[in-house]
C-alpha cells in the first residue's frame, strides 16, 4: 500500500520527446486509469514507473521514496502485461511462484501465499496445468496471480484486457474491480478503451501526445470535459461538435443555422464550438435548435441512433427505440441547456 | 474435361495437389530413391565399376565387420560427432546470446560470423593447413615459438590431428548456427524478460529457466542438423591431409572418406556400397534418437 507521485516527468528517445512534463498524484489504494489513443505516452508512463525504461527528467516517488534509479525489483511494484508474459513451459504453480523467486520468505510461507492467491482467483484446481491448457481468462488470472503473490505497494496493468474477446473483457473488468475492492492496493491501469476507463477507475487520466489533458473522476471527465479532445474521446458515440459564434444579445448562432440562448455571458463575436452528446440530443422537442433530415438509423433496441444531415455534416442524436423517425423525415433536435458544452474554437479549451 | 468438372471441390484440390507434387516426386524417385535402392542392391554384389556385377550375398558386410580399419573409422566418425556437436552448440549459443544484446555494429558483426559459412571449405581447409605448419611457416607454431612454448605437431600427430581438423569444421558451421540461434532468441517475447526483471530473478535464472527452455525447438534443429553434418564430414579432412588422406595412420579418417577411397581408389563398389548402407543406418538412428529425446513431452 502506497501513494505514487510523479513530478515533471519527461521521457525522450534520441531526439523525440514522448512525454512532456507529466505531473500526477495517486493516493494510497486508488484505482487510476491512464487512457488515450495509441502513442499518447500512457504505456511509456507505466513502464517508467515500473523501471523498465529510464527516466529522462523529473521524479517518480513510490511511498515517499524516489525510485528513479532503483531496479524494478526494488520498487515494490508488480506488473501485468498485455500478452500476460506467463511462461508456456511452466505450470500455473511455477508461473505464479516465479513472482516469489527473489523473496526471502521460507518455502512454507511461499507455498501458503501461493495457495491463498490461487484460491482468491479461483485457480486452485488449475495449479498443475500448463498455460496452453487454460482459457484466455484463466491465463489472465495467472498473470494477475503472479503479480499478487508479490504483495506489492503498487499494481501496474498494461492493457491487460485487450487480448480477450468482448464478453470475457467485460467479465475480467468486473473481476479486477472486485479484486481491487477486496485487496485495496494502489492500481495504475493503462488502456485505450474509454469504456474500461469509465467503468473501472476511481480517477481517469486522459493523455494525448505525451501530455495529460484532464484528470478527474469518471463523472467529471464525462460531464465536464476540459477540452474538445477529452469531450470526443470519452463517451460513445462521440460528442457532436458544431461551430458557432456569440452574437450581440448573448445568444449563439450555429453554423447549422438557428440560434440558441445561452445563460453564461461570453464576449460578442467570439468563435466557439458547441458540443452536445448524442444522448442529450433528441428529436421532436419544442426548443429545437438543429433541423435536418434523417440519413441513417442505427437501431440498438432500447434506443435508435439517428444521423441527421445538416448544412454542417451529420449530427448524431438519440431517438426512441420503438418509434424512431423515418429515413428522410425532417426532425427538430433539441437539448437541455445544462447539457451543452462550449469550447473555444481556437484553443479547444472548455469555456465555463 | 467433363470428368474434372463433376469432381467435388475436395477431389479437385487433390487433383491439383498431385499435379504439382508430380515433379518433385519424379525428381525424388530418379535422383534419390533409385540410387538409394541401387546402392543397397550393390552392397550385396561384387562390382569394379566396369565388369559384370556378381552376387556375393552378405560377404561385403562380413568383410566390413571384420575390417579393423572400418572400426577405427567408425570410432573417428563418432569422435567428430560427439566433440563437434556440443562444442559448436555451446560456442554458437554463447556468441548468439551476446551478439543479440549488442546494438553497436550489429549487422557487421553478424556478417563477420556468417562469412566462414559462405567460404569454400577447400580454400578454408588449405588456409588452416598453413596455420598448422611447423616453424617457420605455420602461424600457430610461430606464435608459440615466439612466446617460448615448444611447437606442437598439429596434423602429423595421431592424437592431435583429429581435433585440429575438427576446429575449422566447427568454425565453418558457426555462422549458420548463430543465425538460427539469434532468430530463436528474437522469437521470445520481450515481456517475458521484463516480467522476470520485475520479479527480480537473476540473469542466470532467466537464462536457465526462461531462455533455454523456450529455445528448445531451435536447439533440437541445430543438434540434428550439425550432427548430420559431422557424421558426413569429408572435405575438411580430405583437403587437410591430401598427401595421405585420412592419415596419419587413419587417425582422422571419417566414414565418408573411407567410402570414397574404397569406391574411387580401389574400385570396390560392392564394399563401398556396404559402408554407405551402414552410414545411412547410423545417420537414421542418430537423427531418430535425437528427435525422440528432445521431443516436447
Amino acid at each position: 500500500m502506497a501513494n505514487l507521485r510523479i513530478r515533471d516527468l519527461v521521457k525522450t528517445y534520441d531526439k523525440t520527446q514522448v512525454l512532456h512534463s507529466i505531473n500526477l498524484d495517486i493516493d494510497d489504494g486508488e484505482f487510476v486509469v491512464l487512457v488515450g489513443p495509441s502513442g499518447c505516452g500512457k504505456s511509456t508512463t507505466l513502464r517508467l514507473v515500473a523501471g523498465l525504461e529510464e527516466v529522462s527528467n523529473g521524479t517518480i516517488e513510490i511511498a515517499g521514496r524516489v525510485v528513479n534509479n532503483l531496479e524494478p525489483k526494488d520498487r515494490d511494484i508488480a506488473m501485468v502485461f498485455q500478452n500476460y508474459a506467463i511462461y508456456p513451459h511452466m505450470t500455473v504453480r511455477k508461473n505464479i511462484g516465479f513472482g516469489l523467486r527473489s523473496s526471502k520468505a521460507s518455502k512454507a510461507e511461499k507455498d501458503k501465499r501461493l495457495e491463498s492467491v490461487a484460491e482468491l482467483l479461483g485457480m486452485t484446481e488449475y495449479l498443475d496445468r500448463k498455460p496452453s491448457q487454460l482459457s484466455g481468462g484463466q491465463r489472465q488470472r495467472v498473470a494477475i496471480g503472479r503479480a499478487m503473490v508479490r504483495d506489492p505497494a503498487v499494481f501496474l496493468f498494461d492493457e491487460p484486457l485487450s487480448n480477450l474477446d468482448a464478453q470475457l473483457r467485460t467479465q475480467m473488468r468486473l473481476e479486477i474491480k472486485k479484486l481491487h475492492q477486496r485487496v485495496g492496493s494502489t492500481i495504475v491501469f493503462v488502456t485505450h478503451d474509454q469504456v474500461e476507463a469509465m467503468t473501472m477507475a476511481d480517477r481517469i487520466v486522459i493523455m494525448k501526445d505525451g501530455d495529460i489533458h484532464q484528470i478527474g473522476t469518471p463523472a467529471e471527465v464525462y460531464h465536464k470535459p476540459a477540452n474538445i479532445f477529452v469531450a470526443q474521446f470519452i463517451g460513445a458515440p462521440s460528442m457532436n461538435m458544431i461551430p458557432g459564434r456569440v452574437t450581440g444579445d448573448g445568444t449563439i448562432e450555429l453554423a447549422t443555422g438557428g440560434g440558441l440562448a445561452f445563460e453564461r455571458s461570453l464576449p460578442e463575436g467570439r468563435e466557439i464550438i458547441l458540443g452536445i452528446r448524442p444522448e442529450d440530443l433528441h428529436p421532436g422537442q419544442a426548443s429545437g435548435v438543429i433541423e435536418g433530415s434523417v440519413n441513417v438509423r442505427e437501431p440498438l433496441g432500447h434506443e435508435t441512433l439517428i444521423y441527421v444531415g445538416t448544412s454542417n455534416g451529420d449530427v448524431i442524436a438519440k431517438a426512441d427505440g420503438r418509434t424512431p423517425p423515418e429515413i428522410g423525415e425532417t426532425v427538430q433536435l433539441g437539448a437541455d441547456p445544462e447539457n451543452l458544452h462550449i469550447f473555444d474554437a481556437a484553443t479547444g479549451e472548455a469555456l465555463a | 474435361m467433363k470428368l474434372y468438372r463433376d469432381l467435388t471441390i475436395r477431389q479437385k484440390k487433390i487433383v491439383w495437389a498431385w499435379g504439382f507434387l508430380a515433379i518433385p516426386v519424379l525428381f525424388y524417385c530418379v535422383v534419390r530413391f533409385y540410387p538409394t535402392g541401387n546402392a543397397i542392391l550393390i552392397s550385396f554384389q561384387d562390382w569394379n565399376l566396369l565388369g559384370a556385377r556378381t552376387w556375393t550375398g552378405l560377404d561385403n558386410y562380413k568383410k566390413l565387420f571384420g575390417d579393423p580399419v572400418f572400426w577405427k573409422v567408425f570410432k573417428n566418425t563418432f569422435v567428430y560427432l560427439l566433440l563437434g556437436t556440443p562444442v559448436s552448440l555451446v560456442i554458437s549459443f554463447v556468441i548468439a546470446y551476446h551478439l543479440d544484446k549488442i546494438r553497436f555494429m550489429h549487422g557487421f558483426l553478424r556478417m563477420l560470423y556468417f562469412l566462414p559459412f559462405m567460404t569454400s571449405a577447400v580454400a578454408m581447409a588449405w588456409v588452416w593447413r598453413w596455420f598448422y605448419q611447423p616453424v617457420p611457416i605455420g602461424l600457430f607454431n610461430n606464435f608459440l615459438a615466439s612466446i617460448g612454448i615448444p611447437q606442437i605437431s598439429f596434423l602429423n600427430s595421431t592424437s592431435n590431428a583429429l581435433p585440429s581438423i575438427l576446429a575449422p569444421a566447427v568454425w565453418a558451421g558457426l555462422g549458420f548456427q548463430i543465425i538460427i540461434f539469434m532468430a530463436g532468441l528474437r522469437a521470445i517475447p520481450k515481456s517475458y524478460y521484463e516480467a522476470a526483471r520485475i520479479d527480480g530473478v537473476s540473469t542466470w535464472t532467466v537464462l536457465w529457466e526462461i531462455t533455454l527452455p523456450l529455445l528448445k525447438p531451435t536447439i533440437v534443429f541445430i543438434v540434428v542438423f550439425s550432427s548430420i553434418g559431422f557424421l558426413r564430414i569429408f572435405d575438411h579432412v580430405y583437403n587437410m591431409t591430401t598427401q595421405n588422406p585420412g592419415g596419419p595412420l587413419n587417425a582422422t579418417k571419417p566414414l565418408v572418406l573411407m567410402i570414397y577411397q574404397t569406391a574411387f581408389s580401389s574400385f570396390d563398389m560392392g564394399y563401398a556400397a556396404a559402408q554407405t548402407v551402414v552410414l545411412f543406418l547410423v545417420l537414421l538412428a542418430v537423427s531418430l534418437l535425437q528427435l525422440r529425446i528432445m521431443r516436447d513431452r
